[in-house]
């Protein structure tokens, strides 16, 4: 079973007692939970949440599967989401989606040897500056082919020296 | 409701006027007026919705097409469903529905009741414009010991999510994903296995979820379907029983306000097999005692059930005048479980009464659960359907009703035991405690229309078959004074003696054997009587 950290629980309760009702709760909660859990949110994260919310595990369920940006699956250290949506597309974030995926191996739906994940997401806000891309929770913008494999090389060297 | 008229209201429905309550729905107000309207979610015993979009109407001064089931109907309202515009949005709706839905009527348990088959008969648009792939889901997907799911059949109409939640508060099932990939399931491997989960499969309107106990055992054309109450516990829910010439096939709920609203409890479903050969007592048993003695019953013609009345009357006339040997009446012990009507009762008791002096009996009602549990919703701790009736029956008649727990002082000094058991005796959890009592009496006769196996080992007991609850049919008095009468239904066994031929037989009358057996008549009209235009 998996146990929500000290921090998500206050963060929970105080969250909860915001809203009108626990239900409206979940999304706020569920980004907290997945940030306690490696960027991803399994069923056990959810069989949890919904003991400690106290509201059926289902429910939370319906949430989570609605929303693209919860995740289903490990992500693994590094998440690249590619932005392919309009200013991003026509300044190619499609290419750069697919000059990552090859030149680092990172399959559809897994986590490639060096930890990495990769999707392409919708407009991330960011259109004056495109392409762009957000790993974990920082934005790289105004990417080139090369500018994009530089900064991830740059991440997995950072991970071997820490 | 009350009828004063400040708490109704009128309104007109495709002309009709109409008076309906304050805060009825305009879907509510169609059918009051009895006119169609298309619809797959609404459902009068959950909330509303309003997520299938087919229950369109038009008000009049209102610029847009709006909803039925989530509209209330104010003074004056004018609302009609038979524009052209109308029309057309339902055909659209329909066809959306369509859009995923894999067509495999063939091999899906749902055809003949299913709302999108009738629905489409009625409202669909025949040529439908839709060039799509279909988006392909997952298809027999267990839900536990009970049901199975279909997917791709799934109209996403959340009835069965808003009854886990509202109904049974079980919270099992949920819509997962969304748009065209949107998916009924539970989380995380969770079984459909709550106590009322069949209701699902009732208010399901489309073939997504089948019943494992019904699917692929009959058409559902081929059934017929009959008013019953079942008998599985004090508060009698109305059912229908479906059936045909081959025998019953299922149970499923009948809405009655007064009582069971729309639902029943899955332990009640079961009640069809109690009622079918395979668990029936078809014939006499006789005890040891008896077959020595001048009661003859030979074994080429007792086991064969034409000549069971003849055997049941013979062993009647046996009991007959075994009891007329025992002078002291408190020899004879009458020993009763609440699951008989109260027109049995009286039968009986009265002809016991008169001729054997009997003026008390021994009630049969222990069991684990006491008889005042009840888990809030329908199920309650007396399993027994008319605890009421013969409770009544015996005050009316000055008979003594004594608990059958007093068996364990006075059963050895008994001649005579007269049982009618159980007829529902998966509920019954202290049999083998009786059964330890029908060992100390000299004589049991033991009455019921379903086979209890463990008898046959007792040597002192005779069974003798009655017919079945549907087969005698009376009145059920539940758990709060609620009347029910069961009407006759064909019988599944031929010639089992009734009640009332009992009765005769014990008061020495001649009876007619034969006219008893009703050949049920078997289901021919089944031609569709939908026709585009
Ligand atoms: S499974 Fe049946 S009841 Fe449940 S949402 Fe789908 S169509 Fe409606
Ligand atoms: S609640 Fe009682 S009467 Fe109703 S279906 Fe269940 S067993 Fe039968
Ligand atoms: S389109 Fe990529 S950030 Fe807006
Ligand atoms: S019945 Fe009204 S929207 Fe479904």
């Amino acid at each position: 079973m998996f146990t929500i950290s000290e921090k998500t629980k206050k963060f929970i309760t105080k969250e909860v007692s915001r809203y009108e009702t626990k239900r409206s709760a979940i999304i706020p909660c569920l980004f907290e939970l997945q940030k306690d859990n490696q960027g991803w949110i399994s069923n056990d994260c959810i069989e949890s949440l919904s003991q400690f919310m106290d509201i059926p595990s289902k429910d939370i369920n319906e949430v989570f599967h609605f929303y693209t940006m919860f995740n289903k699956k490990s992500v693994g250290d590094f998440h690249i989401q590619v932005c392919c949506n309009i200013s991003c597309h026509m300044n190619g974030g499609l290419d750069l989606f697919k000059v990552l995926s090859d030149e680092f191996k990172i399959e559809k739906n897994g986590v490639s040897k060096d930890s990495l994940a990769i999707s392409k997401v919708e407009c991330l806000g960011s259109c004056g500056t495109a392409p762009m891309m957000q790993v974990n929770e920082k934005y790289y913008e105004n990417l080139t082919k090369d500018k994009a494999i530089q900064v991830i090389k740059d991440l997995i060297a950072s991970k071997k020296t820490n | 409701m009350s009828g004063k008229n400040e708490d109704l209201i009128s309104c007109s429905v495709n002309g009709k006027t109409i008076s309906v309550p304050k805060n009825t729905s305009a879907i509510k107000a169609f059918k009051i007026a009895e006119q169609d309207i298309a619809h797959y979610c609404y459902h009068p015993g959950l909330s509303v919705a309003g997520c299938c979009r087919l229950c369109m109407i038009e008000i009049e001064g209102n610029p847009r097409t709006q909803i039925a089931c989530n509209t209330m109907v104010t003074e004056g309202m004018k609302i009609n469903n038979q524009s052209k515009q109308i029309k057309e949005d339902v055909q659209w709706g329909l066809d959306f529905h369509l859009l995923n839905h894999p067509l495999d009527c063939p091999i899906c348990d749902q055809a003949g009741e299913c709302g999108l088959q009738d629905q489409y008969m009625k409202f669909g648009q025949y040529k439908p414009d839709m060039n799509q792939k279909k988006v392909k889901k997952a298809k027999v997907v267990s839900l536990g010991e009970k049901i199975v799911l279909d997917s791709e059949r799934c109209i996403l109409c959340s009835r069965c999510v808003r009854f886990t939640d509202e109904v049974s508060k079980t919270h099992e099932l949920g819509i997962f994903n969304r748009g065209d990939k949107s998916e009924v399931g539970t989380f995380n491997g969770k079984e459909l296995n709550n106590d009322y989960a069949l209701n699902t499969v009732d208010i399901c309107p489309v073939g997504a979820l089948t019943s494992k106990d019904f699917r692929f055992k009959q058409r559902v054309w081929y059934l017929k379907k009959a008013e019953a109450i079942c008998t599985g516990c004090s508060t009698g829910c109305s059912i229908y029983l479906d059936y045909n010439e081959e025998g019953f096939f299922r149970v499923r709920p009948k809405p009655n306000e007064d009582n069971n609203s729309y639902w029943m409890c899955d332990e009640g479903r079961d009640l069809y097999q109690h009622l079918n050969k395979e668990k029936r007592l078809v014939k006499v048993y006789p005890s040891k005692k008896v077959s020595t003695s001048n009661f003859a019953v030979s074994s080429s013609s007792s086991s064969s059930s034409s000549s069971s009345s003849s055997s049941s009357k013979k062993a009647i006339k046996y009991l007959k005048s075994e009891l007329e040997n025992i002078k002291d009446s408190t020899k004879i012990g009458v020993l009763v479980t609440g699951q008989y009507s109260v027109e049995d009762y009286k039968e009986f008791f009265s002809v016991l009464k008169e001729k054997n002096s009997i003026n008390q009996i021994y009630h049969w009602f222990d069991q684990k659960n006491s008889k005042n549990d009840f888990d809030d919703l329908l199920i309650r701790g007396d399993k027994n359907p008319n605890t009421k009736g013969l409770l009544e029956v015996a005050k009316d008649m000055s008979l003594k009703v004594i608990d059958s727990s007093e068996l364990k002082n006075t059963a050895s000094n008994l001649e005579i035991l007269i049982v009618l058991g159980p007829e529902y005796k998966k509920f019954f959890s202290t049999i083998d405690e009786k059964l330890e009592y029908f060992k100390q009496a000299l004589q049991v006769f033991y009455f019921s229309s379903v086979k209890l196996d463990s008898l046959d080992s007792i040597s002192n007991v005779t069974q003798i078959p009655l017919q079945s609850l549907v087969e005698r049919g009376g009145t059920y008095i539940n758990y709060k004074g609620l009347k029910q009468k069961l009407s006759i239904l064909p019988q599944v066994i031929p010639k089992i003696l009734s009640f009332s031929q009992i009765a005769k037989v014990l008061n020495g009358e001649k009876i007619q054997l034969e006219p008893l057996f009703l050949k049920t008549q078997p289901v021919k009209d089944n031609q569709f009587s939908f026709q585009k235009n």
